[in-house]
């Protein structure tokens, strides 16, 4: 048999290709398909929440006499929202929508909005006008703010229904009451807020209205969170099981119930581990019941076979959102993912202005801002995590010489309250203030000389932000390089896209930085398997040689 | 030529039982422990898994037979012989030097192969078993009250077990070849007669 | 019997290296440093560049939309479509070898691994020519193609150009650079 190497090749090659070919077969039906969506998709459908929704309320307010009025602003509104819910600003008051603050109980470390210095817009602080935006309430321009004010709780933002109030920055959490040109510069004009008709649709929470601010934390649209942003207004099924505007529809306060405004679930003292089952209705105690438990139980896998078990035994390591949620950030929306204040300030020869966009179309650097990242679908970093997260705060030592984290989630492996779970993690670079050894709080917008926005000048904007902490600006500062993060939660994937045990249990798996634990398929006892496949190999060729020899001798006779 | 009746059935459904299910705890084991890529994680373990319980069967059974017929004293070792077997296959194995052993029905292992197997039974075994054990339940540790324990440890002598396994597998499968002919230990294996020399 | 067992042998060996190679001998897959949009665009930018050798995009597709249209999700990926006359000419005008017309448009595809980073991936021309002896053209398209995912770092970040700038192509009108 003597076949021509060039030829066994060619039939090699052959093979390769008919097999190729049937990989592409395999692969080609979806084509047309995806030809055929993309043709007859239509765009993104902004359904307004009064049409698409019949509301189930017993009452119907365009009929209360109270609402039948031309109302100037929002303050007189909340008035005549008063006049029937008479204790719902009180309530509003007690929570963190309205105070901006709240007391870790395990850390005793004063967080909130009020309090943090993130490393995106940085501070609210000397801020407020803009910031304020996203506050329940109306006229927060300083630290002069009266909290105790009930007709300054904003009703309407949480219970529009319409789709059409909107807070904007530099109004002090007002909406717009006059004509106004928004965008800035666009020569687009907004028309003055139709308050009457608002007041009288206005309904349950939905998607929508908590999105209005959730969805746009971090200064747009998918910004700061990646697994919250406006594709999860009406999302389709492969982008959240349980906000599928077709199928389960769930509003946010299916899983963050409330209970006298008070809305359960946060990431200041996230719940990373209940072990006590299902949250039965009526249950006392404190629960949280935003969580994946309250729900779906201990055993959320039905029982079935070994490889079933073993997906309910993991829970005692892993958090659900680990397998269930592949990649956040999934919609059609890119969320940022590094910011860096350190470039910021860069003007063009006519000293004017630059922005510059990506391929994706997302601003990469602004004059205003500096240098940005942004990403579609991103794979989640890992981390052990008990639900205590520890943060920097202002006038915190921090040492410059590493990366400043601005919070810190505990927990570790060998803890049995941890468990893994996914995270974004945010990187930048920011002010610090050296000679007060903190992370620096800047003014940055405002009609003023020294806000940023307006004179890209540092030291200026420093000291006014500075002094309104309370502290005198030194004078001097650098930019840090911080990291902050947030557990991913939200976006959760069917069932059928949850991880699969080797995107985790291979080489360089999905886990590979986790450390602490064992996890069988990572190779990760190289010494062993060196030694154990040498001495193996080693046996192999012994016998060989002996079976050689005994060959040889046999044929000798 | 003298043929005698050295494996009884059950002996021999036994032996090739267990030898498929340790060939396959062998392939699959090394895929859970991230040799290589072939059936998947997912379907290694769950077959690795399954193996092993049909292994923990089969030994049941085994260990019955084995005391019920008296077959365990096969294993009893001796140190007689140790030497001329050693030098037989280190020389006379080449030259069709007398076997120095003679295979009956009451000694059907020659004392190299009994302390080789007693070295499975009382070293590899119970090394394989014990850490396979507590990796199978590695979610009832806390439990049992043995959450000291680190998987980390268990699986390193799990792997260790499984390398001097994979070893003996080797070896055991080439002096299978080491009869008057090379196939005849196989088909004594097979059909239960062995043809010995007189 | 030695040689049958022996063909035998050999038949079963090329088929392993068929089997394991086959992906490797059919396209080739490189590492991109960009995202998948930039990656996209800047292969884009780089087909626009050589209009002089009769190429232009001839459309952009994004399979993993149709998937989540489904229900499912699939990590980023696009197909960068490009089509040079010169190229196409020749290859259509011959009874034979229209039949080739099934390679065309020319797709790089740009896609998101598991671990975060980017792959391109291209069909190989040049095995393609040598298989089916059209090498002449398809080694100069395999010349291009690598000029295709060729970047200069020093060029900023153009545009994603969506749709199908050379128009339908089914739909009757001439479809750009074929």
């Amino acid at each position: 048999m003597n076949i021509p190497a060039k030829k066994i090749y060619r039939g090699l090659l052959l093979i390769g290709c008919f097999l190729a070919s049937s990989v592409s077969a395999n692969v080609a039906p979806a084509e047309p398909a995806a030809a055929a969506a993309a043709s007859t998709a239509p765009a993104v459908v902004m359904v307004e929440e009064t049409e698409a929704r019949k509301s189930t309320s017993t009452a119907d307010h365009s009929k209360f006499e109270e609402l039948k009025k031309n109302f100037k602003n929002g303050p007189e509104v909340t008035k005549a929202c008063l006049t029937c819910h008479t204790e719902a600003a009180q309530q509003v008051h007690s929570t963190k929508h309205w105070t901006w603050e709240f007391l870790n109980p395990a850390t005793k470390q004063k967080l909130g909005k009020k309090n943090i210095i993130n490393n995106f817009c940085t501070s609210v602080t000397s801020n407020q006008t803009f910031c304020s935006a996203c506050h329940v309430g109306y006229g927060w321009s300083d630290d002069k703010f009266d909290f105790t004010s009930e007709n300054n709780v904003d009703c309407v933002v949480c219970h529009d229904t319409t789709g059409k109030y909107k807070k904007l920055p530099g109004l002090s959490g007002h909406p717009n009451y006059e004509v106004m040109e928004w965008p800035p510069h666009s020569g687009k004009f907004r028309e003055p807020t139709d308050l009457k008709t608002i007041a009288q649709k206005v309904g349950k929470t939905s998607r929508a209205t908590c999105g209005a601010c959730h969805f746009y934390g971090g200064g747009g649209d998918a910004v700061k969170h990646g697994d919250l942003d406006s594709s999860l207004k009406e999302p389709q099924k492969y982008l959240d099981v349980h906000m599928d505007a077709k199928g389960l529809d769930f509003s946010c306060g299916k899983c963050h119930l409330s209970d006298s405004h008070e809305v359960s679930g946060s990431r200041y003292a996230p719940t990373a581990v209940d072990d006590n089952g299902a949250l039965m209705r009526g249950d006392k105690g404190d629960r949280n019941p935003t969580t994946c438990v309250a729900c779906h139980g201990k055993a959320p896998h039905p029982p079935g076979t070994a490889a079933v078990e073993k997906l309910n035994s993991h829970t005692d390591k892993i958090a659900c959102q680990t397998c269930h949620i592949p990649a956040y950030a999934r919609g059609n929306k890119a969320t940022k993912m590094t910011w860096d204040w350190s470039t910021a300030g860069k003007l063009d020869e006519e000293g004017h202005r630059i922005q510059k966009r990506g391929s994706d179309g997302n601003v990469i650097y602004d004059s205003k801002k500096g240098d940005f990242t942004f990403e579609r679908y991103v794979i989640p970093e890992y981390v052990w995590f008990n639900g205590e997260v520890k943060f920097t705060l202002f006038g915190d030592k921090v040492d410059t010489n590493n990366v400043v984290k601005i919070n810190e989630f505990q927990g570790s492996a060998g803890d049995p309250d941890s468990r893994i779970w996914p995270v974004k993690t945010f990187r930048g670079k920011q002010p610090y203030d050296v000679g007060n050894e903190t992370l620096g709080v800047f003014h940055t917008a405002g009609g003023d000389d020294s806000a940023f926005w307006g004179n890209y000048d540092w030291d200026k904007a420093m000291a006014w932000g500075m002094k309104a902490m309370g502290v005198e600006y030194s004078g001097e500062m650098v930019f840090v390089e911080t990291e902050m993060s947030w557990p991913i939660t939200h976006m959760v994937a069917p069932k059928e896209d949850a991880l699969k045990c080797d995107q985790c249990h291979r080489e360089n798996g999905r886990l590979q930085n986790i450390g602490g634990v064992y996890m069988p398929g990572t190779n990760n006892t190289p010494m062993l398997d060196w030694l154990g496949y040498a001495a193996a190999l080693m046996a192999l060729i012994g016998v060989l040689i002996h079976g050689g020899i005994r060959y040889y001798m046999s044929k000798r006779g | 030529m003298k043929r005698i009746y050295i494996f009884k059935r059950f002996e021999r459904f036994w032996h090739w039982s267990q030898a498929a299910l340790i060939i396959t705890m062998l392939v699959t084991g090394f895929e859970v422990h991230g040799s290589y890529d072939l059936l998947g994680f997912k379907t290694a373990v769950t077959t690795h898994t399954t193996a092993a319980w049909s292994l923990v069967w089969l030994w049941v059974f085994a260990i019955f037979w084995h005391f019920t017929t008296g077959e365990w004293k096969q294993y009893i070792p001796t140190t007689d012989k140790v030497a001329a077997m050693f030098r037989y296959y280190l020389t006379g194995i080449f030259t069709d030097a007398p076997h120095p052993f003679k295979q009956t029905r009451l000694s059907k292992h020659n004392p190299l192969q009994k302390l080789a197997y007693l070295f499975v039974l009382a070293v590899i075994n119970p090394l394989i078993w014990i850490t396979g054990w507590f990796y199978l339940f590695y979610n009832d540790w806390a439990a049992w009250g043995v959450d000291f324990l680190n998987l980390e440890y268990v699986a390193f002598f799990h792997v260790v077990a499984a390398f001097m396994m994979l070893i003996f597998v080797i070896a055991h499968i080439y002096l299978g070849t080491a009869g008057h002919t090379p196939t005849a230990h196989i088909k004594a294996m097979i059909t239960g007669w062995e043809e010995t020399e007189d | 019997m030695k040689y049958i067992i022996g063909a035998l042998a050999m038949l079963v060996l090329v088929a392993v290296i068929a089997l394991t190679q086959a992906q490797n001998l059919m396209f080739n897959i490189t590492p991109s440093p960009y995202g998948v949009e930039e990656t996209a665009a800047r292969i884009q930018e780089n087909i626009q560049r050589m209009e002089g050798r009769g190429w232009a995009l001839s459309g952009l597709r994004n399979p993993a939309a149709a998937v989540a249209a489904s229900g499912s999700n699939v990590p980023p990926v696009l197909l960068v479509e490009a089509c040079s006359t010169k190229y196409s000419g020749p290859l259509l005008k011959i009874e034979n070898s229209r039949i080739y017309s099934i390679l065309m448009p020319c797709t790089i595809t740009v896609y998101k691994n598991d671990d975060g980073s980017t792959s391109i991936g291209t069909m190989n021309a040049g095995l393609m020519g040598w298989l089916f002896g059209i090498s002449d053209i398809m080694d100069e398209v395999f010349a291009d193609q690598q000029a295709f995912i060729t970047f200069d770092p020093s060029r900023p970040a153009p545009p994603l150009i969506k749709g199908r700038p050379g128009g339908g192509g089914g739909d009757g009108k001439p479809e750009a650079g074929c």
